[in-house]
């Protein structure tokens, strides 16, 4: 299992080509924190945030910064999709392919959703079931041929247009210190200094000021509980490692400091835990005024405070990071 | 987070947390999601009367079962377009039940496609009497007490098999 898809699928695929490295590693080097707020957009149907960088950018940050490379391709027809990755799986290289989460048979009812940026290991087939590796489940399943192609070419939004990767170079040594400083100096960038106003920590002062209007979108009661739970969802459960990714970052921090001896970095990484366990709150408070239905302007107003102070405080905790590798 | 605080016993979604560990390093534990564990009731409970309440209005004319199926799977418009390859202007009109016969078979086909059910139940939903009332099948994801119903793809797109056997034991 892994915490995330996309960081879990890129970990469990450098591992098996040889290269040691660990999921927060991974997703430090790639620069993986994040904060974007979308108060409207055509895609969805309901305001909405994450909490990561750019699908694939993880893949692709990790690649430049410790000169790792990755064969890509994409597919115009289905069957040359599918054709193409059961030709590398009868090589026995398992593949990274990019899919619509919502066709992922396996996955219980309640956690499917329609996002076309889900990541998996394909490592096998037999007959017309493929052996998938699933950072979001214990163990290998299995998902029907017909199912994983549905995934694998689903249309819309960031289609995955069966896009499949996997490592062909690991190098044999890596300059950590580099990869590290790079990885950090730029999520510390895309926090801080991106300037665009509903991204980084501006992104979670939009969501403090914007939460308040929520009602508006909502249908009825039941939709408004449904959406505010989601809060808990996108912070815990959509393979974050806990609080937005705020733990899995502090516990990067934390394996940083070692490897390039800088023990500042320590005091960091306790920090960000700390600031976690607020985001945790938020989590906690959201599924429980959902759950009471107590969604009045005096709860939103209480939630809307709680996500304003993780702005003031993420912004001092980065602009500290930037100071310590600087 | 403290390792203990972590743990949550609900193995039918397991996860990976990020802890404080008793050394003090911070490490994964796989543990259960929290918010399933304590809530999925409630998430059934709003999903059961999302579907009755689109059912009715089905049934009475006022949207079309594309936007039953839309809404249900949380699909915006210029979603649903996009992966469809069908006109937004054109959607937006099959949503509403009186402009619903515009759409042809192979419009349907591809809703049905996107929504991952037979193309046929674009035209029907399906319900199953559980105690002493009618169920969604959908919303009982196939999982009614006393009968079981499948319906396997044919090599015909616009065919499905609908079987319904009663559930032994």
């Amino acid at each position: 299992m892994g915490a995330h898809c996309e960081s879990g699928t890129v970990t469990g695929l450098l591992n098996h080509a040889g290269l040691e490295i660990s999921e927060p590693l991974v997703f430090g080097i790639a620069s993986g924190i994040f904060f974007g707020y979308f108060h409207k957009m055509k895609a969805f149907t309901f305001p909405t945030f994450i909490v990561r960088n750019k699908p694939g950018q993880m893949r692709t940050n990790i690649e430049k910064r410790i000169g790792a490379r990755f064969q890509t391709k994409d597919f115009k027809k289905p069957a040359d999709g599918m054709k193409a990755l059961d030709a590398l799986l009868e090589r026995g290289i398992p593949v990274g392919c990019q899919v619509d989460f919502f066709y992922m048979d396996y996955v219980p009812s309640w956690e499917r959703v329609h996002i076309n940026v889900h990541y998996l290991t394909v490592i096998g087939k037999e007959g017309s079931c493929y052996k998938i590796s699933d950072a979001y489940f214990p163990k290998i399943v299995s998902l029907e041929a017909d199912s994983l192609e549905k995934g694998r070419f689903a249309g819309g939004n960031m289609s995955p247009k069966g896009f499949l990767f996997y490592p062909t170079f690991v190098p044999a040594s890596i300059d950590y210190e580099k990869a590290i400083l790079k990885g950090i100096k730029k999520a510390c960038f895309y926090m801080l200094k991106i300037p665009i106003p509903f991204l980084g920590v501006k992104g979670i002062r939009q969501l403090s000021r914007k939460i308040v209007e929520w009602p508006k979108f909502a249908r009825d009661t039941e939709h408004l509980s449904h959406e505010i739970m989601k809060i808990n969802i996108l912070l815990e459960d959509q393979g974050t490692g806990g609080a937005g990714f705020r733990f899995m970052y502090a516990t990067f921090l934390q394996q940083a400091a070692g490897i390039i001896s800088k023990p500042e970095l320590l005091e960091r990484s306790k920090e960000l835990m700390e600031i976690g366990d607020g985001w945790r709150e938020i989590s906690l408070f959201s599924a429980r005024i959902g759950k009471n239905r107590d969604l009045g302007p005096d709860k939103l107003r209480q939630l809307s405070e709680m996500i304003a102070d993780r702005a003031d405080v993420e912004e001092k905790f980065f602009k500290r990071l930037a100071q310590t590798i600087k | 987070m403290k390792e203990k605080d972590g743990y949550v016993d609900y193995p039918e979604q397991q996860m990976i947390l990020y802890v404080e560990k008793e050394d003090g390093k911070y490490g994964p534990i796989q543990t259960g999601s929290y918010i399933s564990a304590n809530y999925i009731d409630d998430y059934f409970y709003k999903r059961h009367n999302l579907e009755a309440g689109l059912r009715e209005q089905v049934i009475r004319g006022l949207i079309s079962p594309v936007k039953y199926y839309m809404t249900l799977e949380d699909l915006s418009l210029s979603e649903l377009s996009a992966r469809t390859s069908i006109r937004k202007s054109r959607v937006q009109k099959h949503l509403e039940s009186g402009h619903f016969a515009s759409a042809t078979v192979d419009e349907l086909c591809r809703y049905a496609a996107v929504f991952n059910i037979p193309a046929a139940n674009m035209l029907q939903l399906l319900l199953v009497k559980e105690d002493d009332h009618y169920e969604s099948l959908l919303i009982l994801e196939n999982k009614a007490k006393r009968i079981c119903v499948e319906q396997p793809k044919t090599d015909n797109p616009y065919v499905v098999l609908t079987k319904i056997e009663e559930r032994i034991g």
